[in-house]
């Protein structure tokens, strides 16, 4: 079953056309991973299933119910989650209180939020950095805090939006394994990534758009041989290396 | 002793002391002193449900004041309605109208927020200096309203002494801080904070910030409604421009800010640091120039901004961390978050 169906979805800013025409769909416990590059219209894409903005054209449908018109808030009641590209930490809060913000979706008691706070900075292995201020984290952990926020609210379906972006190789190799063991706990999960790398190790499947349209979809390893993404993101370099 | 036990005890002897206060002072215009210092705390403390927690700025809450003091008022001269109800219905219309001017207003951010709430207040004000009834309610234009004397009687409201005012408004300092202090360990604490700081993360995490936020303002002005009650039961007298011009809203915010917004002892902390200051100037500066305590006020609050930009609670608490793990010996480490809401009740003593 596909939790996520994305249908003749265009976005227009004004006269700018952001995304257009895009089908998508993520089956149930899939890695699907979106690439291609800047300003192709990732992050539109995320808003728009995340219910930042409605598109203006198209359909989705999450869990097989459109979420024409859902909030956010909404959406993460239904249990879709994400994190966001320019990471956004409660700065002025500790690790654990921007956690529990997110526990607190399926609970209304503090200790309960706390208990499942603990139990997720413990999966991202954060917990150490419980009590410090959010705001002091490296942009590591904070990439790591984004997800555990997100951990938090119990979603079924995760949008992560570039968050290996300025991390080290072995912080990168530490997020791939992360989300393998999310994946293996029931979560599906959509990735932006830039990182080739993760991408490949990561990806079931991987679409590429560009300029707003989808250029490419399928495995990681036929995808990276078709010319037009060649072209377009990975340079003709890639194919060779 | 132990840490947690140090913190009780002078939670206790705090309580005791200011429940004690009036059978050791007698006299009125020190009681009626204090009795201010409490008034604007609670105020404050209503306000920073909103100012503090939700991370917006109202800089009119003045309005709630005066809306509650209208409306107990009316009910008693006009209908005989003990201000005790009076109160509460003012409070329910506060409420209402804090709701009304949040729905379109509380997304806005930073100053316009302010700016917004600013307009309403004087706008209120000036509207009801300008006409003498309104509707069936006498609003007596720019000479306000007087409560005839009725000699001592808790029915309605009225008290020779001191006493029983300062009581009451202790009472309700003490329930409004405790109201808060339970609002931050809650859901709602975390969203009001979480909506703050970042309203598109918080969104994604499942709160509905707008309605959070609003929730607050209704609370917030319900609960300064009531002050507005308070003061004019107190006064007896009140008129528009001395009951809710800019000099209360702007107070309200420079003792929040001074004290340490967000917290829930910056308020008391801000009034015990503030009022004794206002209450000097006006008696010995006041016939020089008035409003200049509010200059005072505006330099203190850029010295305070510059070397302490969260207010005087954080570092009020720090150091009292530091003497209380002196005093029972224990080590730094276990005890690094000191009681906030401790500190600001020893600032009482």
């Amino acid at each position: 079953m596909n939790i996520l169906e994305i249908s003749g979805v265009t976005k227009h800013f004004g006269g700018l056309t952001a995304i257009s025409d895009v089908d998508l769909h993520i089956a149930k416990g899939e890695i699907l991973g979106l690439i291609g590059p800047n300003g192709a219209g990732k992050s539109t894409m995320f808003n728009c299933v995340a219910g930042v903005f409605p598109p203006s054209a198209g359909a989705i449908r999450f869990k097989g119910e459109s979420i024409a018109g859902k909030k956010p808030w909404d959406l993460s009641r239904l249990g879709l989650a994400r994190t966001f590209q320019i990471v956004k930490p409660f700065a002025s809060k500790t690790v654990l209180y921007n956690v529990m913000v997110g526990a607190f979706l399926r609970t209304g008691s503090a200790r309960k939020a706390r208990e499942k706070a603990n139990e997720v900075l413990t999966t991202l292995q954060l917990d150490h950095r419980k009590d410090q201020l959010s705001g002091n984290l490296t942009i590591a952990d904070r990439k790591r805090l984004e997800i555990a926020k997100a951990l938090a609210t119990d979603p079924e379906l995760l949008l992560l939006d570039e968050v290996m972006a300025g991390l080290r190789p072995t912080e990168v190799d530490e997020m791939i394994a992360i989300i393998k063991r999310l994946r293996d706990g029931g979560v599906t999960v959509f990735v932006i990534e830039h990182i080739m790398r993760a991408v490949m190790a990561l990806s079931d499947r991987v679409a590429v758009i560009h300029f707003g349209q989808k250029i490419a979809e399928g495995k990681p390893e036929d995808v990276t041989r078709v010319e037009n993404v060649i072209k377009a993101y990975l340079g003709s370099d890639y194919g060779a290396a | 002793m132990s840490r947690k036990q140090l913190d009780m005890t002078l939670l206790g002897l705090a309580g005791l002391l200011s429940f004690g206060l009036p059978l050791v002072i007698s006299s009125p215009t020190y009681l009626q002193i204090l009795i201010l210092l409490f008034f604007y705390a609670y105020v404050t403390t209503a306000w920073n449900l909103v100012g503090g927690f939700a991370g917006v700025l109202p800089l009119g809450h003045s309005v709630f004041v005066g809306i509650g003091a209208y409306s107990s008022t009316i009910l008693t001269l006009q209908y005989g309605v003990s201000p005790w109800i009076g109160m509460i219905v003012g409070g329910l219309l506060a409420s209402g109208v804090g709701v009304l001017i949040g729905r379109p207003t509380l997304r806005m951010r930073g100053a316009y927020f302010a700016l917004c709430t600013i307009a309403f207040a004087e706008g209120v004000r000036v509207m009801i200096e300008n006409i003498d009834t309104l509707g069936p309610f006498k609003l007596n234009g720019p000479r306000g309203l007087l409560i005839p004397l009725k000699g001592d009687s808790f029915w309605n409201y009225q008290f020779m002494h001191k006493g029983p005012y300062y009581y009451i408004i202790l009472i309700m300092l003490v329930l409004v801080l405790t109201l808060t202090w339970f609002i931050s360990k809650s859901k709602i604490g975390y969203y009001l904070a979480a909506g703050g700081d970042e309203p598109e993360a918080a969104e994604a995490l499942g709160v509905n910030v707008a309605k959070y936020k609003l929730m607050a303002m209704a609370l917030s002005c319900f609960l300064t409604a009531l002050a507005g009650t308070f003061y004019a039961q107190l006064m007896l007298y009140f008129y528009p421009k001395g009951l809710m011009g800019l000099d209360l809203s702007f107070e309200i915010a420079f003792i929040a800010l001074i004290g340490g917004r967000g917290m829930i002892a910056g308020p008391l902390v801000g009034a015990l640091a503030l009022r004794p200051l206002n209450e000097f100037t006006r008696i010995y500066l006041g016939d020089q120039l008035p409003g200049l305590h509010l200059v005072i006020f505006g330099l203190i609050l850029i010295l305070v901004m510059l070397y302490q930009p969260k207010g005087l609670t954080p570092p009020l608490a720090r150091l009292y961390g530091r003497l209380a793990n002196r005093i029972t010996g224990s080590d730094k480490s276990g005890h690094r978050t000191s009681s906030l809401k401790t500190t600001g009740q020893e600032g009482a003593q």
